[in-house]
């Protein structure tokens, strides 16, 4: 109990740095600990393959989004101090309703006896591949395919048409794709 | 104890890689130079460049050195030498060998310079290319021995080792995990020569020192899971397990060491093509050969 508390927590805390800081790595990072601490509440509660799968899978995920993040915001490192956040009250109203949205589904749903006997890990990783291939299947391709296809709309969205794009006539005379080039001006900025 | 003895044999383990690293690059075999190189480094001021993102800089080094000893946790020497036998090692050594990829980001964007951040984000590429050739062939393993546990993929291979079982999962895990540890021809994340060390070029003294600690553990782990999944672990004839498990992993690290002195480094997007184009296919090919393979001759 005190471990889940703790990861509880420290997940929350994390939470909390994602909109903290201004550098998009930390942000993404943070995110990543964040996750890592789910995880480590599922070990804690005995759910072994689904802690380990969690702090795997969200390593690689949130650092797929480092770059994605340094790659579309204009000031990647949080130098500039720029405020990127926007829509505030709609954002805040929404974060609200979400949370008792959740609370209220965690309240009040019937979720059924509790398990007073938890089933060694190895028979987890059975009950677990059998569920996934069976009754949640749909779910799990359904929700695989809607994250994928949100991912492309999304880089496609952010992509500005024309912009950096090399098989284009209009290239601008000043190209910044080159990352060395960006990061020695910066420097001599300073 | 077993576990203070494990922890020992992966830093006699990890001496070991620095001596036959220097040994295939030089063809001098000499004992104590990674000590005197060690003691060298730790005797060196620690510079820290200016304005670095503070906690990934001090942090980065750590995390990789972690991350190689969380990934050795779960490789068995022996039936008991073992820190913990998982009922998901498989899966458990590669969550642990991913934030092998956090630790290089961290460390190519803290010292806040071009040829390390460059360097850090090379290797976000480079997993691109080479996760999916480390976790399909382990998956392969661990359907012909039914089990996660890495003490039961050792005991499968009793009647004949995977690495005739299915050589192809041996060829594509091989380089992945050479891909992994960032060692030639897969060295573009510490490119000496153009990118003057990438996320190591900031880096100096004590936290160097820890970061290179972290490589050779990250080595040695490596050869050690390439030993258990493909060749038997501490199974052979005449010789106590411990002995068996010691050799074989020595002779792999030697042939993962020798082996990119004799290749250039690979380009970033051949290696992403490549893999793509051919890895994952063979991988799924080798992963339908195991499965009929498991259901015809069980």
């Amino acid at each position: 109990m005190f471990f889940i508390g703790f990861f509880g927590l420290a997940a929350v805390w994390f939470g909390i740095v994602v909109f903290r800081t201004f550098s998009m790595v930390r942000s993404a990072l943070a995110l990543l600990f964040s996750q890592t601490a789910l995880g480590a509440m599922f070990l804690s509660m005995q759910a072994e393959f689904l802690g380990v799968l969690q702090i795997m899978m969200m390593a690689t995920e949130m650092s797929i989004m480092a770059i994605f993040m340094v790659m579309f915001m204009m000031d990647p490192g949080g130098l500039g101090e720029m405020d990127m956040t926007h829509q505030k009250r709609l954002s805040l109203g929404a974060g609200i309703v979400s949370f008792v949205a959740a609370v209220a589904v965690a309240v009040f749903v019937d979720w059924g006896p509790v398990a007073t006997v938890v089933p060694d890990a190895a028979q987890q990783t059975i009950d677990l591949g059998l569920e996934l291939l069976g009754r949640s299947m749909l779910i799990f391709e359904t929700a695989g395919i809607t994250i994928l296809t949100a991912m492309i709309a999304a880089t496609a969205v952010a992509i500005q048409p024309g912009a950096n794009s090399t098989t284009s006539h209009r290239r601008r005379p000043v190209s910044t794709n080159n990352p060395l080039d960006s990061g020695m001006r910066r420097n001599d900025e300073r | 104890m077993t576990t203070v003895l494990l922890l020992l044999l992966l830093a006699v383990g990890a001496y070991l890689v620095a001596v036959i690293e220097a040994w295939t690059t030089s063809g001098r075999l000499r004992l104590a130079a990674p000590l005197l190189a060690g003691i060298a480094l730790l005797g060196r001021e620690s510079i820290v460049p200016r304005k670095p993102d503070q906690v990934f800089f001090e942090v980065a080094p750590v995390l990789l050195l972690i991350s190689a000893i969380l990934a050795a946790a779960v490789v068995p020497l022996t039936p008991d030498l073992i820190i913990t036998d998982l009922a998901t090692g498989a899966l458990f050594i590669n969550a642990a060998l991913v934030y092998v990829l956090v630790a290089l980001l961290m460390a190519g964007w803290g010292p806040d310079g071009a040829y390390a951040m460059i360097g850090g984000w090379r290797f976000l590429g480079q997993l691109i290319a080479y996760a999916m050739l480390i976790v399909m062939p382990i998956t392969a393993v661990v359907m012909r021995a039914e089990s996660l546990l890495t003490t039961q993929v050792v005991v499968s291979q009793a009647g004949l080792w995977n690495i005739v079982y299915q050589p192809l999962g041996f060829v594509l895990f091989f380089i992945a995990s050479m891909a992994l540890a960032f060692l030639p021809p897969f060295d573009l994340t510490t490119s000496k020569g153009e990118l003057a060390g990438g996320v190591e070029a900031e880096y100096t003294g004590v936290r160097l020192a820890i970061f290179r600690l972290g490589r050779l553990a990250l080595i040695i782990t490596l050869a050690a899971a390439t030993v258990v999944f493909y060749l038997g672990g501490w199974q052979g004839p005449l010789l106590p397990p411990w002995a068996w498990s010691a050799i074989k992993i020595l002779v792999v690290t030697a042939t993962m060491l020798l082996a990119g002195r004799y290749m250039p480094r690979i380009r970033e997007a051949d290696l992403l093509a490549w893999c793509w184009m051919f890895g994952i296919p063979l991988a799924l090919l080798n992963i339908f050969i195991v499965g009929v393979l498991v259901l015809v001759f069980p």
